[in-house]
């Protein structure tokens, strides 16, 4: 039965998205304009990238970030434009310097904390934790009964 | 866990505790203003009511209010009046200047916003939104005053009513434009 199916109709069953695919034109204008957007953060939105964001405000930014691409610029001195307007707070990365170096630094400083104390915890706890004792011998009127038994249940 | 280790894990958590309550609570309008102490971009684009270029090249050396707007912005609205009232205040000084940038707006609009509302001082198209990335805007209203030098010595975020009314004359405006000296 399969033989009566035509290959690219089978095709589209297999790969349903292959029919509708259109084949992305990015140029090189396009990919340099993408990757500095993406660090770039949405003034308005705060937790988007320009690139990503929909707003207004992002889109401008966007056209700015081209506009500056098309003239030549370089990512740094695209970066730096924005930097001189809206300060660290339009990196999606803060700049490794001053007060930001906290942000950098603090998940490590607690993580840091937090198995240190975790250490002295355990530690704590295997110290306190009595040493293995063996138990007590048998004395000879159990191990007789003991022995009475098993043979009782044999 | 000895005492030490106890008062360290509670200070940590009361810092960590400190810096979200700033987080949640503070002002959203104390962004640090990068661009105040630095120079003016120049500012250029068609005039909103007769189309005619203008360019804040031909306002060199006098004190400049530029103040962001938008038809569909109601803070806008709310601040008008005041901005009328204060471009009537100054009007008069020979070094004193006011711009209204017309922040992505539909010119018909904004012609009718500036009809309705009324309209005494020049405004400049932005369309493209390009003049307020220029001035780091993050949204409408937004105001800026630029000194004799062309230096932004103020800029404030959001409608210019009450106490902000009577600071941006009082402290801002009144002691730019007496100033003695002289433009660079």
């Amino acid at each position: 039965m399969f033989r009566l199916i035509p290959i690219p109709i089978l095709l589209c069953f297999v790969f349903p998205g292959a029919g509708l695919a259109k084949v992305v034109d990015e140029t090189e204008i396009d990919q340099r304009v993408r990757e500095i957007a993406k660090t770039l953060r949405c003034t308005v939105c705060q937790t988007e990238n320009i690139w990503e964001s929909g707003a207004p405000l992002a889109h401008q930014m966007r056209q700015a970030v081209r506009e500056r691409v098309i003239r030549g610029q370089s990512t740094e001195e695209i970066r730096a434009y924005f930097h001189s307007r809206y300060g660290d707070y339009i990196m999606m990365e803060p700049p490794k310097q001053g007060i930001n170096w906290l942000i950098w630094l603090a998940p490590f400083l607690l993580l840091f904390g937090g198995g240190v104390l975790l250490w002295r915890e355990v530690k704590g706890w295997v110290t306190r934790t009595p040493p293995h004792q063996p138990p007590p011998a048998l004395d000879e009127a159990a191990r007789r009964r003991i022995e009475r038994e098993l043979h009782e249940n044999q | 866990m000895t005492r030490t280790t106890q008062i360290t894990i509670l200070v940590v958590l009361l810092a960590l505790l400190s810096l979200f309550y700033q987080g949640l609570w503070g002002d959203p309008r104390h962004i640090p203003p990068v661009l105040v102490g630095t120079r003016a971009p120049v500012f250029e684009g068609p005039d909103v009511e007769s189309g005619e270029p203008m360019s804040s090249e031909h306002y060199k050396g006098k004190v400049i209010l530029v103040n962001f707007w938008a038809s569909w912005c109601q803070e806008c609205k709310v601040e008008h009046e005041n901005l009328l009232r204060l471009y009537d205040k100054f009007k008069d000084h020979p070094e004193f200047v006011m711009v209204g940038i017309n922040y992505q707006d539909e010119i018909p609009k904004a012609r009718a916003y500036l009809q309705r509302y009324g309209s005494s001082f020049p405004h400049m198209q932005d369309v493209k939104g390009a003049l307020a990335i220029d001035f780091g805007v993050y949204g409408v209203p937004e105001t800026f005053v630029i000194d004799k030098q062309g230096i932004i010595r103020h800029k404030w975020i959001g409608p210019i009513v009450d106490n902000v009314y009577a600071n941006l004359t009082k402290n801002v405006l009144t002691p730019l434009l007496s100033d003695p000296n002289p433009a660079t």
